[in-house]
């Protein structure tokens, strides 16, 4: 749409002013890794790392969500929430966080829109900043997605060396720079040029491929194969892989309450655990390991492709790298591909 | 070095006998430093069978993850043994277990390995990112590791990527197991472990901005918990719902009660492995609270726990002597 140029000293300046009027999420140093967190300046932000730990779904879709309060007891009352209408910036993601809300978009904006959700969508800004150097599991490549897309963001910034080009992708976006004019000029063709020898570079980082043709119609055969038993004897059942993951949306809803006060949170879910599908009669359909570990494994490569023509992984990697039991799902959709059905 | 020919050799006798579902051991991950559990089921699985300074993962979760599903008309309990490769801490774990009757010591047959400490996943990696290709790693006499990455050989100090649960391992021999593979390790003076600054020096204030700086960023995924050998409680006190003792908002002051009553059901049965900590994805120190309570326990009872499995566990037994400070 338009593509600007600000000078890299400037970017604090700028981040600041849009501090001002909008709550802005960045990566903020922990111990050793980074998380998004709001900022009041922009010195709190860490470029060091790749990732932020737990992913940006964590942002529109919270992982602690509180959906109404209540009085308990028989003169009990409901309080309804109201939902703010903040201005909400999320700063540097991205390709593979921010195709996130492409994917939760079928799911929270569906049939029946999650307010929650549908409002911090519609007040948020996606600023993206285009990776350089991919991490180890990197793999965004493997979807057609590129470490410097803007196909997922409102603005997409790309580290030049000095300065960042300021790539304006969307009517949204284009609103929300015209507030900062004077922290940008035009870029030149010698910029764009600049950013294309950036993306190569990062697209050559990336070691690794998932091989995904035909997968959604070969697991369709394949629900009884080996490769989902050896798997779930490695598995230890912790929720690491669904908490960190980008795209895992699942959630829980319960009443926490005191005597006098008590409200309806929902959180995140982990389909890893077996209380997850725990009937109250006592059943439970997926009463063992395999049961769990095939089913995140076909929700994303095989109801989500069939249901919403999106494969629910976007290639960042997080699953792998957190799982310590070396459960990789490169290595087990690319035996998929391979195996006999 | 362990001798791979012996343990590969080892498993393999195991795992023909008729009395033995399987062996669990190690073999090489998918990308660079990663290790997996490996499941032989046959003398030929053995053969991907692997141990070096990299196998951390402390395998004795694995008899206990077990799944017991209700069997079909005419099916049979599978009753048969497990085999399973152990390091020394890992051995302490299934005594604990043992002791505590949470496994019978004739269901499992031991394969032990004296252990000269394994290396901290998180430490190589921060060293060498974007590793893809596997890589193997040998430890030397004179305390160092070596390991090629892509054709240039790395001689590595062994403390600077040694895990710190191993550099106060007062037993890295197994204390239990039928299978020796290579000579006992002689265990000499062992330093105090050195991270409990945050819970015994440092002003109330400052311990307690530490904790709550960690615990805020927990997402309770209760790796923690799953990868513990010793949290195997058919239904944790975290998943009940009524009584909920703990909510399930993720918040610091439920994150908090969390972490806080995961270590002390762990208060004279931590055996010491790390695997808890290492597998935590947001980095929280759960091994200084696990020390802590390891060192109270042993001051004040004289107790360490996974030695012997005819011993009693310290909270099955009672002495009139007993400290009792702490009761408010």
């Amino acid at each position: 749409m338009e593509n600007l140029v600000i000078q890299t000293e400037k970017l604090s300046e700028w981040v600041n002013e849009v501090i001002k009027k909008n709550k802005v999420f960045a990566p903020v140093k922990e111990t050793d890794f980074s998380n998004f967190k709001i900022i009041d300046d922009y010195s709190e932000i860490d470029f060091t790392y790749l990732l932020p730990r737990v992913p940006a779904k964590k942002i529109l879709f919270k992982q602690t969500e509180t959906l109404f309060l209540f009085t308990p007891g028989s003169k009990g009352s409901v309080q309804t929430k109201e939902i703010s209408d903040e201005k909400l910036v999320v700063f540097s993601l991205r390709t593979c966080d921010a195709k996130t809300f492409s994917i939760l978009d079928p799911v929270f904006l569906g049939d029946y829109a999650d307010p929650f959700y549908k409002s911090r969508r519609e007040r948020s800004i996606l600023i993206g900043l285009s990776c350089n150097k991919p991490n180890v599991n990197c793999f965004c490549t493997s979807f057609g997605d590129s470490p410097a897309s803007s196909d997922y963001v409102d603005i997409l910034l790309t580290d030049l060396d000095g300065k960042h080009l300021v790539e304006v992708v969307t009517e949204r976006g284009k609103k929300f720079i015209d507030n900062y004019k004077k922290f940008f000029t035009s870029a030149s063709k010698e910029d764009l040029d600049s950013k294309k020898k950036v993306e190569e570079q990062a697209i050559k980082g990336i070691t690794r491929t998932m091989k995904l043709e035909g997968i959604p119609e070969k697991l369709d055969k394949m629900f009884e194969h080996p490769i989902w038993y050896e798997n779930a004897m490695k598995c230890i059942g912790c929720g690491t892989c669904t908490f960190v993951c980008p795209t895992c949306h699942c959630f829980d809803m319960q009443d926490e309450s005191t005597l006098r006060e008590g409200a309806r949170v929902r959180v995140w879910d982990y389909c890893m655990n077996p209380e997850y599908t725990h009937h109250a009669s006592g059943h439970n359909p997926r009463p063992a390991r395999m049961n769990r570990v095939r089913n995140r494994i076909f929700h994303k490569f095989n109801y989500y492709p069939i249901n919403d023509n999106i494969v629910g992984c976007t290639g960042c990697g997080r699953c792998i790298d957190y799982c310590s039991v070396n459960i990789d799902v490169i290595d087990i959709i690319n035996k998929i591909g391979e195996a006999e059905s | 070095m362990v001798d791979k020919e012996l343990l590969v050799k080892t498993a393999k006798k195991i795992v023909s006998r008729e009395d033995v579902k399987y062996v669990v051991g190690y073999k090489q991950g998918t990308y660079g430093f990663v290790i997996s559990p490996s499941f032989a089921y046959t003398p030929e699985d053995v053969d991907n069978f692997i141990y070096n300074p990299l196998c951390k993962k402390n395998l004795t979760v694995y008899p206990i993850l077990e799944e017991k599903l209700p069997l079909r008309r005419e099916e049979e309990e599978d009753k048969r043994k497990i085999g399973i490769v152990v390091k020394g801490c890992d051995s302490r774990a299934l005594v604990q277990i043992i002791q505590e009757k949470g496994l019978t010591r004739e269901d499992l047959v031991i394969i032990g390995i004296p252990c000269k400490g394994v290396i901290d996943l998180k430490k190589i990696e921060k060293r060498f990112p974007n590793q893809t290709e596997a890589v193997n790693v040998v430890e030397t006499d004179n305390a160092e590791y070596i390991l090629n990455i892509s054709g240039a050989v790395q001689h590595i100090p062994k403390e600077e990527l040694l895990s710190e649960v191993c550099k106060s391992c007062e037993y890295p021999n197994p204390t239990i197991y039928d299978f020796l593979i290579g000579e006992k390790i002689e265990v000499g003076e062992v330093p105090e472990y050195s991270g409990l600054k945050n819970l015994d020096e440092t002003p109330l204030e400052d311990r307690w901005a530490y904790w709550e700086k960690h615990f805020q960023n927990c997402i309770r995924c209760y790796a923690c918990r799953e990868a513990c050998p010793l949290c195997y409680c058919k239904t944790c006190m975290a998943d009940m719902l009524e009584p909920q003792w703990i909510r399930r908002s993720v918040n610091l002051s439920e994150n908090t009660a969390w972490n806080i009553m995961r270590a002390f059901h762990l208060a004279g049965r931590c055996i010491s492995c790390g695997e808890c900590e290492s597998v935590c994805p947001v980095n929280i120190p759960l091994m200084e609270l696990n020390k802590k309570l390891e060192k109270d326990v042993k001051e004040m009872f004289k107790y360490n726990a996974g030695l012997d499995t005819k011993e009693k566990t310290l909270f099955g037994t009672f002495n009139p002597d007993d400290p009792e400070e702490f009761i408010m």
